[in-house]
């Protein structure tokens, strides 16, 4: 059973075992899974052999000593936390015999609130990607650390007599207080040493902000993007939805922008504005508000009466991709309507006491050969950077440069030295979030490869004792909090995942600086660049889970396109799927175009991060690459863009061929005046007994009003059922794999439309007509009201598939699993079958999580408690959409959710009585705009 | 007419002679040649699915089925003729049958082996197809009997099982006819063994006359109920388009109409071949056309009832499916099936056409072709666009699909090929029979 | 009809065979050759599915009672019956957790760095105390990987270690004593009153059955679901 990989992170050279942490007891299933295929196949041989066939004998290893906590066969629980984007997100790690295998988020944490993103889900599979970087790199040979040292040190000895004179830094955000520190340090060490800041996905705000939204009722979003990838976009996403659906007073949200996001998605009224409008119209609303002007419009005029209505619990916030002018609007808006202190406050640029140097300066420096020795931690500048900055060609006149990364990327190709990066989950580090609220990052594997933390690498540097990572964290933690008692509390800090004194960040004055410059409007189209809502500006682009994610307005997945606006579509004659090329100052590119309601007119979004030349087996050679465009003087785009179509077509990979509802009532929608919608008929009889249920029955409610889109339900569905990839050709073909999709639709005019987010997951029916139609019984109804899937029953006709009115079911039509790279082995759960080729599989409410909760049940002899079962997709969602519990207990929070008035379930009328339902989703448009 | 100047002399002599005298031809040889190349490209085409899985098809979410069923329902449909022949004509009394119901029994064999393949084949593991069988496991697991893929198990295997029984009972005679007239030894062996003994006597015959007639009763039902089994995969799945009552009684029409079309495709050209025209009559092509007019109104009939109940119902998913046929992406197989389905065989009606060799043999091409697209249509054009427009799909059949259609289509002919230089065509004991009895009159 | 019979192309026939003066094709014994092969199908068939039945429950099949090799000759019936060592001195999580778990070196080390300190049968241990490399233990119970059987659950409602993995402290070499087939699983889990033990006999190694008459009253004691102790979804996930 030797089948052709698909093009799945797996497809590489599997690697010898010894590389792994040793002396964890390995379990013998992936031996002998791979095993029990060929004898699945021999019994090709001998047919009719159900049994006749002797099961291999696995082996056991023991441990040596068995460390105190660990029970084999039971999981443990971490807390750690992650940088993003200069933030923390507050993470809860499960562990089986020493093998992360599930992130989670930290429901102790500030920053994540037990919630957590794709990113965070699928940094599990960046932890085990065979194509990490292995080993450190010169000049594009394998090296070692010892090797490096013999270069670097009498590097350092040279600068430190030259007091660190052309010695650079380039730098991303950084969330680490210790990182921050060590960095003033390295100053101090070498004074003219000089520090530079590049982060693509996450560029400084021109006037960087903290948005209270648990006490905002009005908001104005102007292009910001308060829910998608972002600072605090979790606890955002949930407050939102909090007070979305608050009985008295429902919050309200309006997104003035340019191109579709997540926030438009969820907003009440959206206008979709040119970049250059946007700015003017951001300038008219301050001074309407400060009563210099009139409102342009009625809808703006509506608007502005909203706000006043709420001052002090309404805001105003500008996007990071916004030049100053509309920050300082938005500022001005906040101020007028008394909302500083209240519902957002203005904080100091990240790192500001670092005062680091923009990526510009760094580079003219290069250029005029200032730059002997330029260390590029983490990031991939020859990639991710403006064209017009050449970076590449300015890094070659460098004697002395060195990458420090988890990939041996583009930057590690043309630097003289590549070191390897330790995941942030095989080495020690700490965060904090924008609140200053810190935590401390701790590994929970062994480095998988000779690699070295950031940490330790500046240590290096620093020729600092001591030099591991537990020791550098640990130091600085001591020097930052003197407790009387540092031990206990440096346990607790570590055991909660968040230091109980959190010292909450003061509130200062912006940073005036903008390296957004203003759009001048230009003839012709405007251009928007702007990251990938799932691989960012490329630096997850080797992440096969993020790229298969469907994108929220596109369903595109494996690729990027450049949306157009069917009017601007039409008048430019461009069709959907057909390649173009675009002329921007002097470069071009050609990308396939995409035909994207809800964009703006005469604007051309292209997102970054595809296009890569030296990403990995995954992320090489993937979409056009959006960074040939971006000009230092204006990042995210400006005028005097032409597109003209090529003519030549191009088939999108994308898993939704429909855009609209069809007439049909998938999504239904309500207003605070008419919150009810039809109820399902559950009268409606049927031949079969009905089923009957003593011990629980298991539910799900999702919220249409809650859900953001955003898709982290799917990434921890996969993550925790060893969920395989299926690669671009089997997407072209239909063959995605995920259990739980996120289904996008169009509603109303194409001009202005409404973005409808629907999370479906199997419906687990009562009546289901899957079961009916398996030959063997391989799908059955549980006593719980589950509807099973039993792979080893299972022959693959399929029949179930096509009598499943919602389509929930996967099937694997090659051997998806790969089952030979050996970490890929290690990151599996060892409670989910690993599915083998021909067999359906679907959602099954995490089965798993419900087993253990039953057993544990029936060993303290008592009913499983609500809430005590959390399937991982409820889990993840930053909005607590996702409503899980036992429809049996009337007490249980589900049961409460199905007598909404808001609650239907899909597809009623043919009387599968699903026990996944909907609430419908609410909106709560202007009165006055309707 | 003809038959007068034959006795039983003539009638054995000849037919027997068709395989024991005549040399062998070019064409036969040749034709035998592609069958076989064909049959090789089958062999290809299911060692690379087992080695890679069906995934090497078209098939996806939403359309699961693709190929594979569409095939089988065509081969079952086509392996219909031969026993409704053999066995209702003979209840019925009809003895024109006799000079055609060997050859169309062999069809009707080798059709089911075709359709046979394909659901052992599309299974996703097809090493553990027992798991349909129902037998005392170490699991202590059986069938799930609500499950039609059952019925069809049982269905076609009895359908095969009986079908060979009939077809061998009827061979026994003429087997020993042919060992009688063979002169190498080792021939006259090889049918003797066939021929279980066979000496003629009045006994052999009583008991031959009863067991044949027996066996007659058995299958006729059989006809009715195989394809009424295969149509329950459809109409017992909530699928609009598949959802339907009307199917069973639809779908034992459509498999004789198409039965029927593939007799003529191939007595047409083999009656020419080896100059049967006295014994193959103008009347037979008469009679199989009219057969083909009344059950290809009858699949009109069927459609038009599909129609008239999606608007009747007022049941919009049945509505739309209705017009996605008729204006969907897949329009041109509609309008294919309703043009050779429906519109050429009322060319039927005239008696011209109907004694027409060369029309006749078009229009039943024709019909074969319309047949394949109405299952493809009911197959593929209900699933790709089902109850949520988030999961509509489409599905294309990639080389290996066709390879693999292709394929049984090699099978087939390579069987038929061999059928007719082996085994007597034409039943010679009973055209013995029919001419005592013409000479009695 | 009968007229038909009367005069039927028998008499064609005889004619050829007289005309063509033909000899006899088969010998006279094919007559009892023919019935006999029928037979013969018949049976052979019948053997073909007997073997196989037999084949599948045999101990060559299902292992059962086959002693399987260890790196070290580890012997229960010793540290059991001989020692009285508890079960769960070694197999620490079979209360806790679904894997009762084997004992690490240093569990052995206890004992051994004391007894049989330079016995030459046990040098793989300590090879692996000072190597610091694990032992390589051979499964003897071995499921599916798609089954997923928890010992902690069934220990706790008392189903007796004794039960499933027979009297190990008359094994010199540990081997299966039940065929782990499902049917096997599903004897008890459809009547699991007929398997319960009471609490203190869990871990004692006895041959009698369990009471018959006590089942019903120790299943409700130990509070035992039996609603869905047949679903799929049990055992498979």
């Amino acid at each position: 059973m030797n089948t052709p990989q698909p093009h799945t992170p797996a497809a590489v050279q599997p690697r010898e075992e010894d590389e792994f942490a040793p002396g964890a007891a390995e379990w013998p299933e992936d031996f002998s899974r791979r095993r029990f295929l060929q004898i699945m196949a021999a019994s090709l041989a001998l047919a009719g052999g159900g049994a006749c066939t002797r099961l291999p004998h696995g082996e056991i290893l023991p441990y040596l000593r068995q460390p105190e906590s660990l029970v084999p066969g039971k999981p443990l629980y971490f807390a750690t936390s992650m940088n993003f984007g200069g933030t923390a997100q507050g993470l809860l790690v499960r562990s089986n015999e020493g093998r992360p295998t599930k992130i989670e988020g930290n429901p102790d944490h500030p920053g994540s609130l037990g919630r957590s993103s794709v990113h965070a889900q699928a940094e599990l599979l960046s932890l085990y990607d065979p194509a990490r970087s292995h080993t450190p790199m010169k000049l594009g040979h394998p090296e070692t650390w010892e090797g490096w040292l013999g270069e670097a040190l009498p590097r350092i000895a040279h600068w430190k007599e030259r007091e660190g004179a052309g010695v650079r830094l380039l730098i991303q955000r950084i969330g680490s207080p210790t990182m921050r520190a060590q960095l003033a340090q390295f100053l101090a060490k070498y004074p003219k040493a000089r520090l530079h800041f590049h982060d693509a996905a996450f560029p400084e705000s021109p006037m960087p902000a903290r948005v209270h939204h648990d006490r905002v009722q009005v908001v104005l979003s102007l292009d910001a993007e308060l829910f998608g990838h972002g600072a605090a976009h979790l606890s955002a996403a949930l407050a939102f939805a909090k007070s979305r659906l608050s009985e008295e007073q429902p919050g309200r949200l309006y997104a003035v922008e340019c191109t579709p996001t997540l926030t438009g998605a969820m907003a009440d009224h959206r206008r979709t504005l040119a970049p250059s409008a946007l700015v003017k119209y951001a300038q008219a609303l301050a001074d309407a508000v400060a009563g210099r002007a009139q409102p342009s419009d009625e809808w703006s005029a509506a608007l502005i009466r909203d706000l006043q209505k709420n001052p002090g619990r309404s805001v105003v916030v500008a996007g990071h991709f916004q030049p100053l002018s509309v920050h300082q609007a938005a500022r001005a808006l906040n101020e007028a309507l008394g909302n500083i202190g209240k519902t957002i406050d203005y904080t100091p640029a990240a790192a500001a006491e670092l005062a680091p140097a923009t990526l510009g300066e760094l580079v003219t420096a290069m250029n005029h050969g200032e730059v002997d020795s330029l260390l590029i931690l983490g990031g991939n500048p020859v990639y991710d950077t403006p064209a017009d900055l050449s970076f590449a060609a300015a890094l070659a006149k460098i004697p002395f440069s060195a990458h420090h990364g988890v990939y041996e990327n583009e930057t590690a190709q043309l630097c003289r030295w590549h070191l390897p990066e330790s995941h942030f989950l095989e080495a020690w580090s700490d965060a904090q979030t924008l609140d200053g609220a810190e935590s401390i990052g701790q590994p929970l594997i062994d480095p998988l490869y000779p690699s070295r933390s950031a940490h330790e690498l500046l240590a290096m540097l620093l020729e600092q004792v001591p030099t591991t990572g537990y020791e550098i964290i640990r130091a600085a933690w001591q020097k930052r909090h003197p407790a009387d008692d540092f031990e206990s509390f440096w346990r607790k800090t570590l055991h909660d995942g968040v230091a109980a004194n959190a010292a909450p960040a003061v509130p200062a004055a912006a940073r005036e600086s903008s390296p957004n410059a203003e759009t001048p409007a230009l003839a012709g189209l405007e251009l928007i660049l702007r990251p990938d809502a799932h691989i960012l500006d490329g630096r997850y682009a080797e992440n096969a889970w993020l790229q298969e994610l469907p994108k929220p307005f596109t369903q595109l997945t494996w690729e990027n396109a450049a949306l157009i606006s069917p009017q601007t579509a039409k008048a430019l004659r461009l069709e959907h799927g057909k390649l173009a090329e675009l002329r921007y100052r002097g470069r071009t590119l050609r990308a396939p175009v995409w035909i994207l309601p809800g964009q703006a007119e005469n604007c051309v979004t292209i997102h970054l991060g595809y296009g890569r030349s030296r990403a990995g087996t995954v992320g090489t050679g993937l979409g056009s690459n959006a960074f040939a465009l971006q000009t230092s003087d204006a990042l995210w785009g400006g005028g005097g863009l032409e597109v003209h179509s090529l003519g030549e077509r191009h088939t999108f990979a994308t898993t939704q061929s429909q855009q609209y509802m069809e007439g049909r009532d998938p999504v239904r929608l309500v207003t605070p005046g008419k919150t009810s919608v039809a109820t399902e008929s559950e009268s409606t009889p049927s031949l079969y007994p009905a089923w009957k249920y003593d011990g629980p029955a298991w539910g799900m409610v999702i919220d249409l009003s809650a859900c953001i889109g955003c898709s982290a339900c799917t990434i921890a569905c996969q993550a925790e059922n060893n969920i395989p990839v299926v690669g671009r050709e089997q997407v072209l073909r239909r063959r995605e794999m995920h259990w739980i999709r996120v289904d996008r639709y169009f509603d109303g005019d194409a001009a202005a439309p409404r973005f409808l987010h629907q999370p479906v997951p199997c419906m687990h029916c009562e009546n289901a007509p899957c079961e009916l139609v398996c030959p063997v019984g391989a799908t059955v109804h549980d006593h719980e009201g589950l509807n099973v899937m039993v792979y080893n029953r299972c022959v693959g006709t399929r029949y179930c598939s096509n009598n499943c009115p919602y389509k929930v079911r996967r099937f694997n039509f090659l051997k998806y699993n790969d089952t030979d790279s050996p970490t890929l082995k290690l990151m599996r759960n060892p409670n989910v079958t690993v599915r083998m080729r021909g067999v359906m599989e679907k959602c099954t409410y995490c089965l798993q999580r419900i087993s253990a909760a039953r057993i544990t049940a029936e060993k303290e002899q008592r009913p499983i408690r609500d809430g005590e079962v959390v399937p991982a997709c409820a889990q993840a969602c930053p909005a607590d959409a996702i409503i899980f519990g036992d429809i049996n207990d009337k007490a249980s929070r589900v049961t409460a959710l199905r007598k909404s008035p808001r609650h239907y379930s899909l597809l009623d009328d043919l009387n599968t009585r699903p026990r996944t339902t909907y609430l419908a989703r609410l909106r709560n448009p202007n009165p006055e705009i309707g | 007419m003809q038959s007068t100047a034959q006795t039983c002399e003539t009638v054995s002599d000849r037919l027997s002679g068709l395989v024991l005298k005549r040399p062998l031809g070019l064409a036969w040889v040749g034709g035998l040649a592609i069958a076989f190349t064909l049959l090789l490209l089958l062999n290809v085409a299911v060692g690379w699915l087992l080695m890679n899985g069906v995934g090497i098809w078209g098939i996806n979410q939403p359309v699961a089925w693709g190929f594979a069923i569409v095939n089988f329902v065509w081969w079952i449909g086509i392996g219909h003729a031969g026993t409704f022949i053999s066995a209702i004509l003979l209840l019925l009394h009809q003895h024109w049958r006799t000079s055609i119901n060997r050859f169309t029994e062999a069809m009707t064999l080798f059709a089911v082996a075709c359709a046979g393949i394909f659901p052992l084949l599309h299974l996703g593991r097809p090493w553990v197809f027992y798991f349909l069988v129902p037998y005392p496991d170490t699991m202590r697991l059986w069938p799930q009997w609500r499950s039609p893929l059952v019925w069809d198990v049982f269905a076609v295997s009895t359908y095969f099982t009986v079908s060979l029984v009939y077809w061998y009972i009827g061979l026994v005679p003429d087997l020993a006819t042919m060992r009688d007239r063979a002169k190498q030894r080792w021939i006259k062996i090889v049918y003797g063994i066939g021929a279980l003994g066979w000496r003629g006597s009045a006994k052999h015959w009583a008991r031959y006359e009863m067991a044949y007639l027996l066996l007659a009763g058995l299958a006729t039902p059989l006809v009715l109920s195989v394809h009424s089994v295969v149509s329950f995969d459809f109409a017992v799945a909530v699928l609009p388009g598949w959802h339907s009552t009307i199917f069973p009684p639809y779908f034992v029409a459509g498999a004789i109409f198409s039965g029927f079309a593939m007799v003529l495709t191939l007595l047409i050209p083999v009656r020419a071949a080896y100059g049967l025209k006295d014994i193959i009559t103008e009347r037979h092509l008469d009679l199989a056309a009219k057969v083909m007019l009344a059950t290809g109104l009858m699949v009109a009939l069927g459609y038009a009832s599909e129609h008239w109940m999606a608007w009747y119902s007022d049941e919009s998913n049945e509505e739309f499916v209705a017009l996605n046929r008729m204006f969907g992406p897949y329009w041109p197989v509609w309008w294919t099936t309703m043009t050779c389905n429906i519109l050429i065989p009322q060319a039927l009606w005239w008696r011209s056409v109907r004694i027409n060799p060369v029309l006749l043999f078009c229009i039943s091409i024709l019909v074969n072709v319309g047949m394949w697209a109405e299952r493809y249509m009911i197959v593929v054009v209900s699933l790709h666009r089902d109850f949520l427009p988030s999961s509509w799909g489409k599905f294309h059949g990639t080389i290996w699909d066709w390879s693999t259609f292709i394929g049984t289509i090699g099978l087939f002919f390579t069987l038929l090929f061999l059928f007719v230089r082996l085994l007597p065509m034409i039943p010679i004991a009973e055209m013995r029979k029919q001419t005592v009895e013409d000479e009695a009159k | 009809m009968l007229t038909f019979r009367a005069r039927n192309p028998l008499g064609c026939c005889v004619k050829h065979m007289i005309t063509e003066g033909m000899s006899q094709l088969f010998p006279r014994y094919s007559n009892t050759l023919a019935p006999a092969a029928i037979a013969a199908v018949l049976v052979t068939v019948g053997v073909a599915i007997w073997t196989i039945h037999a084949f599948v429950f045999s101990s060559y099949a299902t292992e059962v009672g086959h002693p399987v090799s260890q790196v070290v000759p580890f012997s229960h019936q010793h540290h059991v019956a001989g020692l009285g060592i508890d079960c769960r001195y070694c197999h620490t999580g079979v209360e806790t957790s679904s894997f009762a778990g084997i004992p690490a070196t240093e569990t052995c080390m206890t004992c051994h760095s004391q007894v049989w300190r330079d016995a030459p049968m046990l040098a793989p241990v300590r090879d692996s105390w000072t190597t610091g490399q694990p032992l390589h233990w051979n499964r003897v119970h071995n499921l599916p990987d798609y089954v997923y059987f928890d010992h902690s659950i069934h220990v706790q409602k008392g189903v007796a270690c004794v039960s499933c993995h027979g009297r190990v402290d008359r094994m010199p070499l540990m081997a299966k004593s039940q065929t782990l087939y499902m049917r096997w699983c599903l004897d008890c889990h459809e009547a699991p009153e007929k398997h319960l033990r009471p609490a203190s006999d869990v871990f004692l190694m006895k041959d009698e059955a369990p009471d018959p008459h006590r089942g019903a009253e120790l299943a409700r004691a130990a509070g035992v679901q039996t609603a869905h102790l047949q679903d799929c979804s049990v055992c498979h996930r």
